[in-house]
């Protein structure tokens, strides 16, 4: 479905559906010289789900906002059924009815599910209510919307679904007509994802315009009426009716250049060693347009277990994450993929291994040796690696030079008094950078001055030495565009062959499949599902929310 | 009783002015380490104002005006220059400080101390020991009344917290979280004057240069201790008036027996605690990993 012009499919979509719901000119957004969206122009037909797909970076987002007035574009003009919006003017998209679900979610978390409601309402501010009788007016949206939250409930103690259930019925609080959600799908379990969707066609039957915004090739079949596509800021295709789009020419079309020349860049750029299979598996998984099944690599049984949780379990954090009574084994040369809904257990995973938590009970093993009782510091250097889940605040130091940043695995094990010596790790540091193509200028620069995918380079670079024997990886690609993630998948596979152990925590199930040798469902803090491949996409996903499927 | 009631209300009062300009200002996301140079701002152009004019009314204005003016530059400083809010609020109360004493030895010369004719009017006599107290401290617990109504029943309040705790949230629904900060730190300038007012015309009728004494940084306490809620920071305040009145009552008991300095410390040292104890309630977040967002 690669268009030839914008415009020339402009009218395919809406074809006798009368006056456009929404339709931008020569929509243009410009972050300093950066150009996030250029000269887009189409209309979406009103009483319709429309899906906008693309890459990261492709100008989604910034396309969503623009429509909700959140971003004053550099040019062009979006009007809403039929009406010139003023540019950046929330308040004026909202009076026409565009209303955004943002896709990390824009509720303050001490509000209440009622008070999330009410804060965003249009009109007079100053009128004085009680609670009780603000519960009591917002309980019968909620219901109409099934949504099930209390009104008094707090959105932080909200799960994740509930809170996007939430936002949506904030969304529908006041008159919308034109409803946009920005990645929906991207914190939901399959299960809670299809409940969105029969949400947004309810929805579309009474009369709300949907624009969705997803990169996955699956839900955009799945739930669409028309399909448009952006890649790099610019309009590639759409909107077409859903019926004539395949997950092929739709993968074509968000990936832009023929499928094998980008797989073969994206392995050059990691000098792999891996099939071709691979490559293109992996393409599959980035777009969604397939379920990857692992092939059969499995490691024969008989390596050694280079990590074991034997009946671990943590008290609840903060946040009420903990592990209950989990028992995992990673042996050498194989990938344990995580999955989960987030907030499962995660996180104490990682501090467990890492022994920033006591335990409760249980024990910890880091190749077949007890370390239950040792420091980060002493696991480190029996070979644990991490790849924390904050890029940005707990892998790097965004305000320190680049060669501090990598110096920083050495001088963990070190005494405090040691001298060190900055010319040799800054040598070590660029020589590192070069084995791993790290795009940067200098290593006196903060590591603040890297893309996401160069940061995370230099974090595989640091975490991933001659030393290293389990690599906890979490999230290791969320936010990275297509490029950057097939490189941290091909480390992942190159490392796997050098024989060591890999965690893979990741949100992403196309992920964890393509690239897991075996996959752990976390729910709860217990280990609700242990899965071999081929994977079960079902049988996770009930796994994932507790399910007795 | 009566004794104590109406003092602990006359200390108190001036701080919970002040203390309600803090809960403003925290609702909307900023931490405002400017009351102490608010109320000492307010606490002198009332007196000087009153001692020029001859008038309450007008030393009252003067208070709120100045205070106001003051609250206006915080608010430029930070959202305009984007300076840090904490720096910004300390070099906000070094301004008042500084300020009062420059303008008090440039009117009245070296003395360091101004009398004003009148004070702020009280029920007097007849109402015996209740006669001390003026109409600012009755109506204390209006102000609070209303300012709770507004920040925790209204939709401008809920609008107000979420530019404090989420300003993306804020923004997303139209509302503009650098207006609503000059709104409340507007607002909260009118009531930390009259604090200041209340400190010097409401009792003595007299401004000394520095006679706020830390009360300002108090009155700050007071809005982490009751967790930036309008009736909880009072009571905070009240806590401490209370202690204060304490120390004072177990001055006069030891007399020679117990040091002074370790007597005077004692309302600082409860506040001390008060905050630890606040804090441990609250699950221990100290007040330097709060977000500093931006807007």
């Amino acid at each position: 479905m690669e268009a030839t012009g914008s415009r020339a499919h402009g009218g395919d979509g809406v074809a006798g559906a009368g006056e456009a719901a929404l339709a931008c000119t020569g929509l243009t957004i410009r972050f300093g010289d950066f150009t996030a969206l250029a000269d887009v122009t189409l209309s979406l037909a009103p009483r319709r789900i429309h899906a906008v797909c693309g890459q990261n970076g492709a100008g989604k987002t910034s396309f969503a906002r623009a429509c909700a007035g959140l971003i004053a574009p550099a040019d062009g003009a979006i009007a809403i059924s039929g009406r010139p919006l003023r540019a950046g003017q929330v308040a004026d998209a909202r009076a026409a009815g565009v209303e955004l679900v943002h896709q990390s979610f824009a509720l303050p978390p001490s509000f209440t599910v009622a008070e999330a409601m009410e804060f965003g309402l249009t009109g007079r501010a100053g009128a004085i209510y009680t609670r009780r009788g603000l519960q009591a007016r917002w309980a019968g949206h909620l219901r109409a919307l099934g949504v099930e939250a209390k009104p008094s409930a707090r959105i932080r103690d909200l799960p994740v679904e509930t809170q996007q259930a939430v936002e949506i019925a904030r969304a529908l609080a006041g008159e919308a007509r034109i409803l946009i959600l920005d990645e929906p799908t991207a914190v939901l379990s399959p299960t809670a994802t299809e409940a969105l969707f029969a949400r947004l066609r309810r929805l579309r039957d009474t009369g709300v315009t949907i624009l969705i915004i997803l990169h996955k090739i699956r839900e955009v079949l799945a739930v669409a009426d028309t399909v448009t596509v952006l890649r790099g800021g610019r309009l590639v295709a759409g909107p077409e009716d859903a019926g004539s789009v395949t997950s092929d020419s739709l993968a074509r079309a968000i990936i832009g250049a023929p499928l094998r020349p980008a797989a073969d860049a994206a392995a050059d750029a990691a000098a792999g060693s891996v099939s071709r299979d691979d490559a293109s598996e992996d393409l599959a998984a980035l777009v969604g347009a397939a379920t990857p099944h692992g092939m059969s690599r499995h490691p024969e049984t008989a390596t050694r277990r280079v990590a074991e949780l034997a009946g671990v379990s943590t008290r609840p954090a903060t946040d009420g994450q903990r592990l209950d009574a989990v028992d995992l084994v990673v042996r050498a040369g194989e990938i344990l993929g995580i999955a989960g809904v987030e907030g499962n257990g995660q996180r104490p995973l990682v501090e467990a291994l890492a022994g920033l938590v006591p335990l409760a009970r249980g024990a910890v093993a880091l190749d077949e040796a007890d370390v239950t009782a040792l420091s980060l510091a002493e696991r480190r250097r029996r070979g644990l690696r991490i790849i924390p889940f904050e890029r940005n605040t707990e892998g790097l130091s965004l305000s320190s030079p680049l060669w501090e940043n990598f110096a920083a695995r050495s001088l963990l094990g070190r005494s405090a008094l040691a001298l060190i010596d900055p010319k040799r790790l800054r040598g070590e540091a660029e020589a590192a950078f070069a084995t791993w193509d790290v795009r940067y200028g200098s290593v006196e620069n903060p590591a603040r001055s890297l893309s996401g995918g160069n940061a995370q380079k230099v974090i595989l670079a640091r975490e991933i030495d001659a030393e290293a024997r389990l690599i906890i990886m979490a999230q290791p690609t969320r936010g990275l565009d297509l490029g950057a993630t097939a490189f941290v998948w091909q480390a992942m596979r190159e490392a796997r062959a050098r024989g060591l152990g890999l965690i893979l925590i990741s949100s992403d199930l196309d992920e964890l499949f393509d690239i897991s040798d075996r996959v752990v469902v976390l729910q709860g803090g217990r280990v609700a599902g242990r899965f071999d491949p081929p994977y079960d996409l079902a049988a996770v996903g009930a796994a994932m929310v507790g399910g007795d499927h | 009783m009566i004794e104590l009631i109406v003092a602990v209300l006359r200390t108190a009062t001036p701080m919970i002015y002040v203390a309600m300009a803090g809960v403003l200002a925290q609702r909307a996301g900023i931490w405002n380490l400017g009351l102490e140079g608010l109320m000492i701002t307010g606490a002198c152009a009332g007196v000087v104002l009153t001692e020029q004019t001859g008038s309450v009314a007008a030393g009252l204005a003067g208070a709120v005006l100045f205070s106001v003016l003051l609250s206006a530059l915080l608010w430029l400083v930070i959202e305009k220059l984007r300076a840090n809010p904490i720096i910004a609020g300390l070099g906000l109360t070094g301004l008042g400080l500084g300020g009062t004493d420059l303008a008090v030895q440039a009117v009245y010369g070296s003395e360091g101390a101004v009398t004003a004719p009148v004070g702020i009017p009280t029920l007097g006599p007849a109402f015996g020991q209740f006669g001390l107290l003026d109409v600012l401290i009755l109506a204390m617990p209006f102000m609070v009344f209303a300012l709770w109504v507004l920040l925790r029943r209204t939709r401008f309040g809920l609008r107000l917290a979420a530019c404090g705790e989420h300003p993306f949230a804020a923004r997303s629904v139209g509302a503009d979280p650098a207006r609503m900060r000059l709104i409340a730190l507007l607002l909260g300038g009118m009531l930390a004057g009259l604090g200041g007012a209340e400190l010097s015309l409401g009792g003595l009728q007299i401004f000394s240069v520095g006679m706020t004494a830390g009360r300002g940084f108090m009155a700050f306490a007071a809005v982490i201790f009751g967790a930036g809620h309008p009736v909880g920071a009072t009571f905070a305040a009240l806590f401490f008036a209370l202690v204060e009145f304490m120390g004072i009552k177990a001055q006069l008991v030891f007399g020679e027996r117990a040091p002074r300095d370790f007597v005077l410390m004692l309302p600082y040292l409860a506040t001390v605690l008060g905050i630890w104890i606040s804090a441990r309630l609250r699950g221990g977040v100290p007040l330097n990993t709060i977000e500093l967002r931006d807007g």
